[in-house]
């Protein structure tokens, strides 16, 4: 069984550490192992009360996911109780996916879910399609940018400058290689909203970035 | 196909994360081709991209938050296990399993008659840590678990909602000596206190 061989291989350190431990490899990986329908397999065992497909399924997830929730949240300790919560639910409602949409896009809108839930029962205000800040066209320079952008320092100082639902759209975009279409999956909201946070994101980021925003002095 | 600047600048960033779909991408292409500020944005939007990607450092739970997770799962998952086997087990053994119950239930007020007699007993399971620690918040797993190792102790339960798990000692260490090696430990243990 070639998806019984990949859970295997899943679950060792060097695996872990060799293609986990990169962004591009485990979309890459993600995307491989879609094809050959293992992630249906794992969720479907998980539905069947498999732990240890949902301990391969955490090891495979559980960065991207604990990073994408603490972009939204700041807090090293809610990020991991939400990560937590996460993943509680996903055991419990395992059976409930149905496919339509990739496993990732399934698990980090669960992520999103929480962190709404999370910032209702704090009483905090969320921000949701605000009106759009006012951008000069010509108020980033590009060329300025393709430097900054090289300063992970400055990029964090920028990331961290958006409002929540910019942050989520470049963040999805960039760290998770997601699609138009994945990220308003996630968000449940439609792609045309996306397309809109994300033009107005990248105006916002590649301004912060050539300076003009109060950039981060490195 | 073809794109307005607007349309183009929106699916910029999805051109340099390689996602569009064959006819969005040729379109943006194009677009980029004619523009010479779009292919310069684009340019920096991979940058950014790529720097992003290259920030792997993610302080995440680990194997903490699997083994907190496994924990969970294991005390929802049991009730449920009963309650599915009940419904086809035979009956002869539920009639077994209701007269090892009994014998059981028999022991145990067998024996807290006598731990009345002796002084008390302790009960192996459901142990309660002895120390408390909290772990510098980049510590990396492999260090802390190197760590527990050499101060011979074990987590028994945590981390709590202020990051503090609780430590047993295992058999051969005293809770003063695995504290010490904790304490002197000051690059990964943040804090470490007994509990007694």
């Amino acid at each position: 069984m070639a998806g019984a061989a990949l859970l295997a291989l899943c679950q060792t350190t060097v695996f872990h550490q060799a293609v986990l431990t990169s962004s591009r490899l485990r979309y890459v990986f993600l995307a491989w192992i879609s094809a050959l329908s293992t992630s249906h397999e794992l969720i479907t065992r998980i539905a069947e009360g498999d732990r240890d497909a949902l301990a391969s399924l955490y090891r495979l997830m559980e960065k991207p996911v604990y990073r994408f929730i603490q972009s939204r949240l700041n807090d090293p300790f809610e990020a991991s109780d939400i990560l937590h919560d996460v993943f509680m639910e996903v055991w419990r409602s395992a059976g409930r996916f149905e496919g339509r949409s990739k496993l990732q896009t399934w698990i980090f809108g669960i992520a999103y879910r929480k962190v709404i839930d999370r910032h209702r029962k704090a009483g905090r205000t969320r921000l949701t399609d605000t009106p759009d800040e006012t951008i000069e066209d010509d108020a980033a320079t590009p060329e300025t940018c393709i430097a900054a952008g090289q300063d992970a320092a400055q990029v964090r100082h920028c990331m961290a400058s958006l409002s929540e639902d910019h942050r989520t759209a470049i963040a999805l975009a960039f760290w998770e290689d997601m699609t138009y279409r994945e990220i308003a999956a996630v968000c449940k909201t439609a792609e045309g909203t996306i397309k809109t946070r994300i033009f107005h994101a990248k105006k916002l980021l590649l301004r912060c970035l050539s300076g003009l925003s109060g950039g981060v002095q490195a | 196909m073809t794109l307005s600047r607007r349309e183009a600048e929106e699916l910029l960033p999805f051109l340099a994360n390689d996602t569009l779909g064959e006819d969005e991408r040729r379109a943006v292409e194009q677009a980029v081709a004619s523009d010479p500020t779009l292919a310069v944005e684009l340019a920096a939007l991979r940058q950014i991209r790529q720097t992003m990607q290259s920030q792997q450092a993610v302080h995440s739970p680990g194997e903490f938050g699997l083994a907190r997770l496994m924990r969970d799962v294991e005390k929802e998952q049991a009730p449920a296990r009963s309650v599915v086997t009940d419904t086809s087990r035979p009956r002869l053994l539920q009639i077994a399993a209701a007269v090892l119950v009994a014998i059981v239930i028999g022991q145990a007020v067998l024996l807290s008659g006598r731990a009345d007699e002796t002084g008390g007993f302790e009960l192996a399971g459901g142990e309660a840590a002895t120390l408390n620690v909290a772990f510098v918040p980049d510590a990396p797993e492999a260090t802390i678990r190197a760590l527990l190792l050499q101060a011979g102790v074990e987590i028994v339960s945590g981390p709590s909602a202020l990051g503090l798990y609780g430590l047993n000692v295992i058999e051969g260490t005293t809770p003063s000596a695995a504290q010490e090696v904790l304490r002197a430990a000051d690059d990964v243990v943040e804090s470490v206190d007994r509990t007694d």
